[in-house]
């Protein structure tokens, strides 16, 4: 099982975000947009190589991607029902 | 020529739009106005900064008559310069790209660029209404999606490094053989662009321009050399290129003021001149960095971060990293009483540029040393 933080870690790693802590990224912190951790368009192209890289999981379609990359529990509870 | 709208699945008009913000209403407006010689300003409207800045501006003198398009960039200064274009500019320099890729058959464009700058209406929109072939658009694209539309024959695909980069990296088992990839100059490696072609069979074209001087310059696959455009003639001056051309803006907006543009146009890249309309690109001198599509100078980051009361100065270097789809990395000098830190900067940036995620690392605790006008050009640890 993948947890949050281990996800956190590759995406501040693969995202360069080196200012960032794993505990400033709460589970339910919106990843894209003004209220959360304001990440753009390039970044969920980097997340999905990351995931692949990463966890072996393919995200196939932006439609699909809107609800997996919400949040990193989306994300992790994504990766986990598809490894 | 349509619009296929690949999110909605369905074709959708050119029709006139104000205040149009998602990518396929920039689109249908820029070709509404285009195509009915309807004088239109081009911005990206998700930057507040962006569009506080033209709001101040007298509207008044904005509107120039013989003039199709106004493109607001990011000036290398800090405050964005307005770039006006005549239809015959665009005009031109379709015909002058279409003669490059002449050799193609070509029954759609699929765009991953959005219509708030040059290379995305004249390159996205205003070429595939020259060739009449439909123009495929998606809100965001993932590289697995664009990978099923490169494949299908006769796609001319407008698009960034970015989609390269990610493309190389997936290493998809397909090939894109009768399809052909138009990219911008924002950096693409030579070898990325050699290991696309390869890895895919596909040519990959990128297209040296800038929203002043047009197109100039292309190069395709493995050269490293790039080729002047038909009409375009190129020179130098301190090393640094100078392009006259039909393409160039003929007027600008600067800090509020209409000036004329004389030609040669002079640009900020350091280039090397061979024979027959051959250069090769060895640098900016300018720092601009590109995100997401997006051209911010690292001075107005630094006027923007020195505006924090605590802060004395801040100097900024940009790192680069061209295996990352973000090639550009911010590192940030910081001389202040405080530690400026990570969240309050993010939200900064935020306030500025909207929805663009800035790459970035600060060092805290500095002394930003300068020459003896003032000028900076260094630092040191305290």
């Amino acid at each position: 099982m993948v947890t949050t933080t281990e996800l956190k870690e590759k995406i501040i790693l693969g995202l360069d975000l080196e200012d960032l802590s794993v505990d400033e990224i709460a589970d339910d912190m919106p990843l894209f947009g003004d209220d959360g951790l304001g990440l753009d368009s390039v970044d969920a192209i980097e997340i999905t190589l990351i995931l692949e890289k990463e966890f072996g999981v393919k995200v196939k379609n932006v439609e699909e991607s809107a609800n997996i990359f919400a949040t990193p529990e989306t994300l992790v509870k994504y990766i986990n029902e598809n490894k | 020529m349509k619009i296929y709208d690949m999110d909605k699945k369905c074709y959708i008009e050119v029709q006139k739009i104000d205040n149009a913000s998602s990518k396929i209403e920039q689109l249908s407006d820029a070709l509404y106005c285009f195509e009915n010689g309807i004088f239109s300003i081009i911005y990206d409207k998700s930057q507040p900064f962006l569009v506080e800045y033209i709001k101040s501006l007298d509207q008044s003198i904005l509107h120039q008559e013989d003039m199709q398009f106004l493109y607001f960039t990011s000036g290398t200064t800090g405050t964005p310069t307005g770039v006006y274009k005549k239809r015959e500019n665009s005009l031109k320099q379709s015909d002058a790209l279409l003669k490059t890729i002449k050799d193609g058959k070509f029954n759609r464009v699929v765009t991953t660029v959005p219509f708030v700058h040059i290379y995305g209406v004249d390159i996205g929109a205003i070429v595939p209404m020259q060739l009449d072939i439909d123009i495929w658009v998606k809100e965001n694209f993932l590289p697995e999606e664009l990978a099923i539309e490169a494949e299908k024959e006769g796609t001319l695909i407008v698009t960034t490094p970015v989609f390269i980069k990610a493309l190389n990296r997936i290493k998809k088992d397909v090939k894109f053989s009768k399809s052909l990839f138009l990219t911008s100059t924002s950096p693409l490696p030579l070898e990325d662009a050699i290991e696309f072609h390869k890895h895919y069979n596909c040519s990959v074209m990128q297209l040296f321009a800038s929203t002043e001087t047009g197109l100039m310059g292309y190069r395709k696959d493995n050269e490293e050399i790039l080729t002047a455009y038909d009409g375009v003639l190129i020179g130098e001056k301190d090393g640094m290129l100078n392009i006259s051309s039909d393409l160039v803006t003929s007027r600008i907006l600067s800090k509020g003021v209409i000036k004329n543009v004389e030609q040669p146009f002079q640009t900020e890249d350091i280039v090397e001149i061979y024979k027959e309309g051959k250069f090769k690109l060895l640098g900016r001198s300018s720092n601009l960095i590109k995100i997401a599509g997006k051209r911010i100078s690292t001075q107005q980051i630094e006027t923007i971060i020195e505006s924090i009361d605590e802060i004395d100065a801040v100097l900024i270097k940009v790192r680069r990293d061209d295996r990352a789809l973000k090639d550009e990395i911010l590192d940030i000098y910081v001389e202040s009483k405080i530690n400026l830190e990570s969240k309050k900067l993010r939200s900064l940036f935020k306030s500025y540029f909207g929805s663009i995620n800035i790459a970035y690392k600060i060092h805290n605790n500095i002394k930003v040393t300068r020459s003896s006008v003032g000028k900076k050009i260094g630092f040191k640890e305290i």
